[in-house]
């Protein structure tokens, strides 16, 4: 196990990942946001963003990018919004107006509960 | 000398006695003389002649006592002389001599008894290996040094062994602090994650100093990686240990990797010189770092745009990391120590820097990594393995092609863009069974660079493991049912 972590480690700190910083403002991601690529890896590019447009080839959840990378969601967000920034990416944040909408009333649903109550 | 004792004696004598006798002969001869000349004078005559003849002859005696005693005189100082010169020339011979074994201890003697002290011998047994002069002097002076160098030698080493020890303990504790904070950046909130790459940054610096003393003590840098590191991490990990980090920008296309052995040695030089090139720059000025796979080797260059060096400071920094000149811990300047520490890297790595005028008006330096250092990096976990299991997760009706036929899938999306070979490639998949996969993945990791025909097979089991362990390091819910449905249908 020792031997598995110590072969797992990698020199490069996170904060020369991101180039020191350790938020980003400019976009609401989220855990559940659904990041596809738009574009193949370009030579010279950093390698987190070369595996990030490669894992994204289909819709993949920020939370997943994170658990591959094996870094925290906050920094994968920083990469996410240097991509998106560029275009490379896109995201796609779970339907949940349209959802929402077609939700049924509260009325029907507290029927459903005296229903269910009632068997 | 036996022949000097006897001789004083009869020329002390000797200035008295010979005029006197020589007087005496000449008394007794013009006495003679004047008494016959008197004798055949005539009477009258004779008084005269007599009284002449004695005054005559007294004056005679006197002149010829003077004659002698002067003569004399001046024979025993022509011998003195003879004599004082004489001495004088053994004297001089001696004194040859002494110079002679003087310079035959200090050329010879005293360099090879340093040569042995400095050997870590002690100074009775360096004395003994030398052999002693035949001159009593000498071996006091010599025993005098040696006692002396080997004490300066036993507190030279102290001093270094303290450092070094010194040293390697706060090596190990920046290296487990920088675990314990990837671990806590790892499980941080957003507004602590800054804080803590705050600590980070402190702490590589610590350990790069801590790793400076360390190589300058000669004791080992760092730790040790156990695999190849990829160029990219490794001016990532430079660049990671220096303060103006913010400041360095990556030019690299390359895939090349550093034997694992040597990355840390290659990444502390690279730091000592990021970290020169910021220092001597303007803050407002970027330092441009270069790349470049070449046939005999791999080259980076570091360009700052700062003053560049007068030819003097030049010159010492070429001595510096020169790969013939060995360190001279007195050429150490307190605060200038990074010169210093990329010489020994480069000599014990055989790494050439040079330094060259940079287009950017500052100093670009040059840093020749051999092929013997250079390696391909190990296989990562190639990443598109996600999307397929992500169906089996979430239960949507793709997953139902993804349960039939996993194996299926996965080549495909693998050979997305690569290969047309995806038709082949089914046939001998389901051979594989659960346990060997994993089994026949860790040593497939350390093979250096497997072809690319062989890739997909290495690949679903690292990237198997390697998911499996990201998402139980992570520990997210939402893949889990994947874990065991995954097997499952590989037995099916």
């Amino acid at each position: 196990m020792s031997r598995r972590l110590l072969d797992d480690e990698d020199p490069d700190r996170l904060y020369t990942v991101t180039g020191g910083r350790s938020r980003t403002d400019a976009i609401a991601l989220d855990l559940v946001t659904l990041i596809v690529s738009e574009s193949e890896p370009a030579p010279g590019m950093q390698s987190e963003h070369v595996r990030i447009l490669r894992m994204c080839r289909r819709p993949v959840a920020v939370v997943e990018i994170s658990a591959e990378l094996a870094m925290p969601v906050s920094v994968v967000k920083i990469l996410l919004a240097d991509l998106l920034d560029t275009g490379r990416v896109s995201a796609r944040h779970p339907v949940s107006g349209a959802a929402g909408s077609s939700l049924p009333s509260g009325d029907f649903l507290r029927k459903v509960l005296v229903g269910l109550h009632n068997l | 000398m036996p022949e000097q004792n006897p001789l004083p004696h009869p020329d002390r004598r000797k200035p008295v006695a010979r005029p006197l006798l020589a007087a005496l002969v000449t008394a007794v001869l013009v006495g003679g003389l004047w008494f016959w000349v008197t004798t055949t004078t005539p009477h009258d005559a004779r008084l005269p002649v007599a009284i002449a003849g004695g005054v005559t002859g007294l004056l005679l005696c006197f002149a010829v006592f003077l004659a002698v005693y002067r003569a004399d005189a001046v024979h025993t100082s022509e011998v003195s002389v003879r004599r004082a010169w004489e001495d004088t020339q053994q004297i001089r011979g001696a004194a040859e001599h002494m110079r002679g074994e003087l310079a035959r201890l200090l050329d010879q003697v005293v360099p090879a008894l340093v040569q042995k002290l400095r050997e870590a011998s002690s100074a009775e047994s360096a004395l003994a290996e030398i052999g002693q002069p035949p001159d009593e002097l000498h071996q006091r002076i010599l025993r005098t040094l040696a006692t002396e160098i080997a004490v300066g030698e036993r507190r030279r080493a102290a001093a270094m062994a303290a450092c070094a020890n010194a040293a390697g303990r706060v090596q190990a504790l920046s290296t487990s602090m920088l675990a314990d904070l990837r671990e806590m950046e790892n499980r941080s909130s957003e507004d602590m994650l800054g804080d803590l790459m705050k600590v980070d940054h402190s702490t590589a610096q610590a350990g790069r100093l801590a790793d400076s003393i360390a190589v300058l003590t000669g004791a080992r840098s760092g730790r040790r990686w156990t695999k190849p590191i990829k160029m990219e991490s490794i001016l990532r990990g430079a660049m990671g240990r220096i303060g103006a980090y913010q400041r360095v920008r990556v030019h690299s296309t390359s895939t090349t990797a550093i034997a694992g052995y040597a990355a840390e040695d290659v990444m502390h030089a690279l730091a000592e010189l990021m970290d020169n090139a910021t220092k001597f720059s303007a803050p407002s000025e970027e330092v441009h770092v270069y790349v470049e796979d070449l046939h005999n080797g791999t080259v980076i260059t570091i360009e700052d745009g700062g003053l560049g060096m007068k030819p003097q400071a030049l010159a010492r920094a070429e001595l510096a990391v020169s790969p013939t000149e060995p360190l001279d811990l007195t050429m150490l300047s307190g605060t200038r120590l990074g010169l210093a520490v990329v010489g020994v890297l480069s000599r014990k790595h055989h790494l050439h820097v040079f330094f060259r005028p940079s287009s950017r008006g500052g100093i670009g330096v040059v840093m020749r990594i051999p092929n013997q250092l250079i390696t391909q990096p190990r296989l990562e976990p190639l990443p598109e393995a996600i999307p397929q299991r992500r169906p089996v997760a979430v239960g949507a009706p793709a997953a139902v092609a993804a349960l039939e036929a996993p194996t299926l899938t996965a080549t495909d999306s693998r050979t997305d863009g690569r290969t047309d070979t995806a038709p082949g490639e089914p046939l001998e998949l389901p051979q594989r069974t659960r346990g060997q996969t994993l089994q026949s993945a860790q040593p497939a990791r350390h093979v250096a660079e497997p072809s690319l025909t062989e890739r997909p097979r290495g690949d679903a089991g690292s990237r198997f493991g390697a998911f499996q362990q990201s998402r139980t390091r992570r520990s997210i819910e939402a893949v889990e049912p994947a874990e065991p449905s995954w097997p499952e249908h590989n037995d099916a």
